[in-house]
């Protein structure tokens, strides 16, 4: 095959941003003589290759997309935030005030916070992308219904951080296990040591890049029907009803799936001419569609509760 | 005397007449879509017959709303919940949310001052073949629990909790009810977020009866925060429901 220079200058390169979708033969700006040679000399190395750049281009926008996204969002939110005591992390106020939520947090959640949870969420409230992460009230709730369900083997789908992870872990006893992914590991081992040090890091299996495969290759073996207590999604919500069309083998019968951001800032029932933030525009569609979806799935009884951003509890019952 | 200052002063907001709504969320279109979206399609038909009830009814304030009744039944499920208390019935909405989880052998003590509400919604809760789980005692609930909690078999003996009643009285009760739930069992407490007036500056125009209880419910919250017996999570559905889970 003809390696060229050309691939590698696209691959890394910051380039302007030209909008809209970038031609993949791009590369002819960058053609030498002995380019051609190779091209005209091996065209079916060529095809591949040309497949195999347009594949990393592809999850690199995506990367890229993301990030810029992430980054606007908490730029504007830094634009809007009050000059009040109001800067949780991970808040999204569905309720009537800043000061109710803000009473809740600090009567009931603040006080019993466990000390990893805390050290875990002022290490990410660090972050850029702190707005990513699990609310300190949807922490404590997830770590109470763990305790409630006894749940022992089960399942996170994003992770950032960890802090619903965290969460997890200290309340499924010692040998329960968490099946964790997440298409980012660096985020995942900015939170780990805080994990490890509260002694429960042993009960995670974290395994990097997209969910799709692994599930697909559990739902592959029957044994792994029903195998899980408790499920909780917290992902790319354009791929939530893939992830539903597994999980709900997955999980046993009586268990629990638990999909968070459904209420999506409240923005479900924002009238069509609202002013709202790209990201939340293009999501909001897969979450309506969702909640529409989950809401006549006879194999689930759901329950849509207004904690953090919206989480939908999913209870399989057959 | 509360509801009717309350309906007289609430304004008229478009389709939104949910029967026992309290608004905590940031818009009622919001609140609507739950319902809309999640409860009512699954919401089961002796309990729409009973919520429509209820609507008839002067104080049908009082009343769990149907988001809080689909959370209930399905927090009894998931716990395996067998043996309760509820403690304030008003027609039975909770009531029936929780009978309609248990199994058949399931048994709840309910207590009212009330009966005749609670009589309003029996027949549903027959219709439905749950009454037999349910054992109703007219009265205020302190007695009660006090005899209860003379007898040590019965220390440690329920599952579920539920407290929706008089607000002065909730750490009254919670002294007798963290001894009879069972370690590991829930007690829920109904109304900890008094219609977000647990926040509102000093000046507000409150109704009497929202201020009356507010401090109440302010000291109950305090109060459960630090007792090392449980731990807790409130929960901003309904108008606030406080989970308490007994540790030891």
């Amino acid at each position: 095959m003809g390696p060229s220079p050309a691939f590698d200058q696209f691959g890394t390169s910051p380039t302007p941003d030209r909008g809209g979708k970038r031609s993949n033969l791009d590369f002819r700006l960058h053609i030498t003589p002995l380019h051609f040679f190779f091209q005209l000399r091996f065209p079916i190395q060529r095809k591949l290759k040309l497949a195999q750049v347009h594949k990393q281009r592809k999850a690199k926008r995506k990367k890229l997309f993301i990030s810029r996204v992430l980054a606007m969002a908490t730029n504007t939110q830094e634009q809007q935030s009050q000059a009040g005591r109001h800067q949780e992390v991970g808040h999204k106020s569905l309720l009537q005030s800043d000061a109710l939520y803000q009473y809740i947090l600090e009567t009931s959640v603040y006080p019993r916070e466990p000390e990893p949870m805390k050290e875990l969420r002022e290490l990410t409230a660090k972050h850029p992308w702190n707005l990513m992460t699990t609310s300190a009230d949807e922490g404590q709730f997830l770590n109470m219904l763990l305790k409630l369900i006894n749940a022992k083997n089960t399942m996170e789908i994003g992770v950032y951080t960890g802090y619903s992870l965290l969460a997890t872990a200290l309340a499924i006893p010692d040998d329960g296990k968490i099946l964790a992914m997440d298409v980012n590991r660096e985020n995942y081992e900015l939170g780990l040591p805080v994990i490890q040090k509260a002694g429960v890091a042993h009960k995670i299996d974290f395994k990097e890049g997209p969910a799709l495969p692994v599930l697909d290759q559990l739902v592959e073996d029957e044994k792994n029907h029903g195998s899980f207590d408790f499920i909780f999604v917290d992902a790319d919500k354009d791929n939530y009803l893939n992830y539903h069309k597994r999980l709900i083998e997955l999980v046993k019968v009586g268990g629990l799936i638990g999909y968070d951001n459904t209420l999506w800032n409240g923005s479900v029932v924002a009238p069509p001419d609202a002013p709202l933030r790209k990201y939340v525009r293009y999501y909001r569609d897969f979450v309506m569609e969702l909640n529409k979806a989950l809401a006549v799935d006879p194999r689930i009884e759901i329950c849509m509760l207004p904690v953090g951003d919206g989480i939908t509890l999913c209870r399989r019952v057959k | 005397m509360a509801t009717n200052t309350t309906q007289e002063q609430q304004p008229a907001a478009g389709r939104h007449q949910e029967v026992g709504h309290k608004s905590l969320l940031q818009s009622d279109a919001l609140y609507q879509y739950i319902l809309e979206t999640s409860v009512y399609p699954m919401e089961p038909e002796p309990m729409k017959e009973l919520r429509e009830l209820t609507a008839k009814h002067p104080w049908n304030l009082m009343t769990t709303s149907a988001d809080e009744g689909q959370f209930l039944n399905m927090l009894l499920k998931l716990i395996n919940a067998k043996n309760t208390m509820e403690i304030g019935v008003y027609t039975g909405y909770s009531l029936l949310a929780t009978a309609l989880a248990l199994p058949d052998d399931g048994k709840i003590l309910a207590m009212d001052i009330n009966r005749e509400n609670y009589e309003l919604g029996l027949p549903v809760i027959r219709k439905a073949g749950v009454a037999h789980k349910i054992e109703f005692k007219e009265g205020p609930a302190m007695p009660v629990l006090d005899k209860l909690v003379e007898d040590e078999k019965n220390h440690g003996s329920y599952d579920f909790i539920f407290v929706d009643a008089d607000k002065d009285n909730y750490l009254n009760y919670h002294k007798r009810l963290i001894e009879l739930v069972k370690v590991g069992g829930l007690i829920g407490y109904d109304n900890t977020l008094w219609n977000g007036s647990v926040v509102a500056p000093p000046d507000a125009p409150l109704r009497k009866y929202v201020r009356y209880y507010r401090d109440f419910v302010l000291e109950l919250n305090k109060a459960l925060a630090v007792d090392p017996r449980i731990e807790i999570c409130m929960l901003p559905v309904g108008d606030g429901i406080t989970l308490c889970r007994r540790v030891k």
